[in-house]
């Protein structure tokens, strides 16, 4: 096991370096930084003087080296755009992005697999047809565009939600929650729902047929057989015996909850690490970029190693497969 | 345009004497830009200088007509006969912090935004000297005569010397940024009191303003929305009070809701289109490598005959547009009047134009354009390109987003470009020293003259334009350029870019043609 852990670790920060070696071979080919740093007046002497105090002239690969030497030490460097340390626009930004994902990882989850197991048990039901069909519109519809129509539904019509931004915030140390006042709560709804709709239709497609399969099983024939009621069958066992793909799978989606922010934020204007992202991208602000995608690599990563673990803690067979590997 | 009535809001103010007075008017408004720093020298781009001349004030300030008039000077003269330009201060101004405003502060301000870390530093570039004559008096010293130098500095904004003093931010710093960065203190009409960059920014109103109030709010708050549709949304669901801009094919529909208002006007920006002057051959498509045609005065009159403005304006600017003659609009000082004629839409002219200059069955090359700068820039470049066809010549199309572009232009890579500009100084003289001087680094002259236009005349003129006092025989010399630029079809002027603001019908705002929003401008009904 720990060997095992080592090894993935070891894995892990070379897909790092590689991320990192990807991204900054890319960022030349996302513009030039410098027109935007720049004014109207300026002369090609500026440009020069400019570019070299950005290390734009080098190689990307003297930048790279030049980045991981300063964030090794800790310094993420300084963002070309807000002239701030990029480390504290991340934690500023992240709690607005956390905030939402764990929203929307909530509804997911919940609605996700309740839906997923009525379907399934209700196979031929109505309801249960209706609401797989309109869970072909969650998978189908592009996010901006269920954004754009819950915001014009929601805000503009009917006039019950914010149509953009978190809110009123409230700050606790260095954290700031939209959990604490009405407008925050409020502000939060249509851009968790437009989130999670995506993998909520997932979830329940999937609980729908891995439940579909472990009821076609024996054991569950012989449950029914000796006598346990419809609800012990289906919960206790039928839904457990299919939790470890899902498990896998919410695992993998909470982490691209958080990367794929990024559509959603930027349609609901939602200060988050997503709208910090793509406004670095329309400003090239390198370091910005830079550290977003690690930071995104690394969750991802980490997400994977826990995920990989908890294989071993869930699943017996691998942990037998291994020792007698030994 | 539209101007707040003062009487009237005072009046309907007075009748609801009582509990309603005292509400407070929380304004809010969008954008898509948030300003990059609150730092008044440190980046010279339109939303940090738009943003912040709510709260700094520069020795002068432009009114709704955008003609300069006194602010934190009451007076200004030339002196001698050129030697520079003197500025009585006016007394008794105070800053957000409470100190008051004189003639050091000038000099302090002088310095820092000439400074080499400043990136407001070009505008002093004809200053020799400032001296401080007593507390309310400045001497301004410019190495030549400079009759338009006062117009040139209604952005120079003042900064508290002790105030930088003391938080260590005598010099604005860019790349890592400081004090001011993130903090303001200015004499203007409104006060930083949040700031949260990206996010949202909050002014009130200074109680110690030296001014007269015309608008009544009590708060105010500024969001950056980057998305239009969310924008629009956020207007019309009473989210905020005023977004700037409108996006052009939402104004008519906006239009006709009467919960809001659609303010349109004409910016300070002409759209054009620019040539390779210098270049010897063509560099894209199936021409490339043949020699250039666009050094052949008739090809570009060609192109000018061929782009069917009025077209362009009507169906891709839903008629919010107005044609250009020449590199500024009419808005502007020092605007050629005989040269308010632009060349005719005219296939016919254009393919014997072609003809005559050895094209009979035209040749292709390559159109760079933006597709993120200005409005609908895309679509316009679509439309030229498809009207370019008409008369035989095959552009083909690469439009691509505004970081990657000027570096392509900067490249000389390009057979015909599109160019918005919009004079900094709003005069005449600014687009004939950026786009139509001959390129020099040493002189900074022609840093935007992508395609290397060079006449010498233009050249000879530039210098005496700038440092002529004569207001007759100054517009003498600017109509000859623009004569010569239109006859030798340097670029053809296109349009000049609408202006589209949306707001709650409740909520009455002056448009100024450099898009600044005016905060003391706005009353809320």
């Amino acid at each position: 096991m720990l060997a095992y852990t080592i090894r993935r670790i070891l894995q892990s920060l070379l897909v790092l370096l590689v991320v990192g070696l990807v991204a900054f071979s890319m960022f030349r080919f996302v513009g030039d930084p410098i027109d935007n740093l720049l004014g109207q007046e300026r002369t090609d002497a500026d440009i020069e003087r400019l570019r070299e105090v950005l290390g734009l002239n080098d190689p990307f690969i003297v930048q790279y080296g030049n980045y991981l030497i300063g964030a090794f030490q800790g310094n993420l460097g300084i963002s070309y755009r807000q002239g701030r340390p990029v480390a504290e626009i991340l934690l500023e930004r992240a709690p607005a992005t956390l905030e939402l994902a764990f929203v929307s990882g909530i509804i997911a989850v919940v609605l996700g697999i309740a839906l997923g197991v009525y379907t399934a048990i209700r196979r031929d039901g109505i309801l249960a047809n209706v609401i797989m069909s309109a869970s072909l519109i969650g998978v189908s519809l592009p996010t901006f565009l269920i954004g754009i129509l819950l915001i014009y539904f929601f805000s503009v019509y009917l006039d019950l939600l914010p149509s953009f931004g978190r809110g009123q915030v409230v700050r606790i140390g260095g954290w700031s929650t939209g959990f604490l006042t009405s407008s925050g709560l409020k502000a939060l709804i249509l851009p968790s729902i437009t989130l999670a709709l995506f993998q909520m239709t997932l979830i329940m497609r999937l609980v729908r047929a891995e439940m579909l399969e472990v009821l076609r099983q024996d054991y569950i024939r012989f449950a029914r057989a000796r006598g346990l009621n419809e609800r012990a069958v289906n919960f206790r066992h039928a839904l457990k015996n299919t939790l470890v793909p899902v498990v896998t799978i919410i695992g993998m989606q909470f982490g691209s909850i958080i990367a794929f922010a990024i559509i959603t934020e930027t349609v609901f204007q939602w200060p988050g690490l997503g709208l910090l992202f793509i406004n670095a991208i329309q400003f090239v602000d390198i370091p910005v970029m830079a550290a977003y995608l690690m930071m995104i690599s690394v969750m991802f990563v980490f997400i994977n190693l826990i995920v990989d673990m908890l294989y071993f803690a869930i699943d017996p067979r691998l942990r037998v497969d291994r020792s007698g590997a030994h | 345009m539209y101007r707040s009535h003062t009487a009237m809001a005072l009046a309907l103010g007075l009748m609801t004497v009582g509990a309603p007075f005292a509400q407070a008017e929380f304004f809010r408004w969008a954008g898509t830009t948030d300003p990059q720093t609150m730092d008044p020298h440190a980046v010279n781009s339109a939303p940090v200088l738009g943003f912040l001349n709510n709260v700094y004030e520069g020795l002068v300030r432009r009114d709704q007509n955008m003609v300069i008039e006194p602010a934190l000077a009451t007076a200004w003269e030339v002196i001698g006969d050129g030697e520079g330009w003197r500025f009585t201060l006016r007394e008794g101004v105070k800053f957000h912090d409470g100190s008051d405003f004189t003639a050091e502060d000038v000099l302090f301000s002088y310095q820092r935004a000439s400074n080499e870390a400043s990136d407001t530093r070009s505008w002093f570039a004809p200053v020799s000297e400032v001296k401080v004559v007593d507390d309310y008096t400045v001497d301004i010293l410019t190495a030549a005569p400079n009759p338009i130098f006062p117009d040139s500095i209604a952005n120079w904004m003042m900064m508290d010397s002790g105030w930088a003093e003391a938080n260590d931010t005598t010099l604005p710093d860019k790349e890592t940024g400081n004090y001011a960065t993130l903090n303001a203190n200015g004499t203007g009409a409104f006060k930083v009191t949040a700031r949260e960059p990206g996010l949202r920014t909050v002014l009130e109103p200074h109680a110690d303003w030296w001014g007269e109030v015309e608008h009544n709010i009590t708060q105010a708050e500024f969001t950056p929305i980057e998305n239009p549709a969310t924008a629009v949304a956020a207007l019309l669901s009473g989210d905020v009070d005023m977004i700037d801009p409108v996006p052009i094919q939402d104004a008519a529909r906006l239009g006709s809701n009467a919960a809001v208002n659609v303010i349109q006007g004409i910016e300070a920006r002409v759209i054009m289109l620019g040539f390779p002057h210098q270049a010897e051959a063509l560099k894209y498509a199936a021409n490339a490598g043949d020699p250039n045609p666009f050094k052949d005065v008739r090809v570009r009159q060609a192109v000018g005959h061929a782009v069917n403005v009025p077209a362009i304006l009507q169906t891709i600017m839903r008629n919010n547009a107005e044609p250009a003659s020449q590199l500024v609009s009419a808005a502007m000082r020092g605007f050629s009047e005989p040269n308010n004629k632009r060349p005719d839409y005219d296939p016919e002219k254009a393919k014997a134009l072609l003809t005559e200059a050895g094209y009979p069955d035209g040749f292709s090359f390559g159109f760079k354009c933006t597709n993120d700068r200005y409005l609908n820039d895309e679509a316009v470049c679509q439309a030229i390109t498809g009207m370019l066809a008409q008369v035989g010549i095959m552009a083909e199309l690469d439009a691509m987003p505004v970081r990657n572009y000027w570096p392509e232009l900067r490249e000389d890579n390009f057979d015909m470009y599109l160019l918005g500009w919009s004079p900094g100084t709003f005069d005449a003289e600014h687009p004939i020293r950026f786009l139509a001087a001959t390129p020099n680094e040493a002189k900074k002259l022609g840093s935007w003259n992508f395609g290397g236009y060079s006449n010498a005349r233009v050249d000879e003129l530039l210098p005496q334009i700038q440092s002529e006092i004569d207001e007759a025989s100054r517009q003498g010399m600017i109509d000859e350029v623009t004569q010569i630029l239109a006859e030798e079809r340097a670029y053809v002027p296109l349009y000049i870019q609408p202006l589209v603001w949306g707001t709650q019908a409740n909520i009455e705002v002056t448009q100024r043609p450099d898009n600044f929003f005016i905060l003391r401008w706005v009353t809320v009904n």
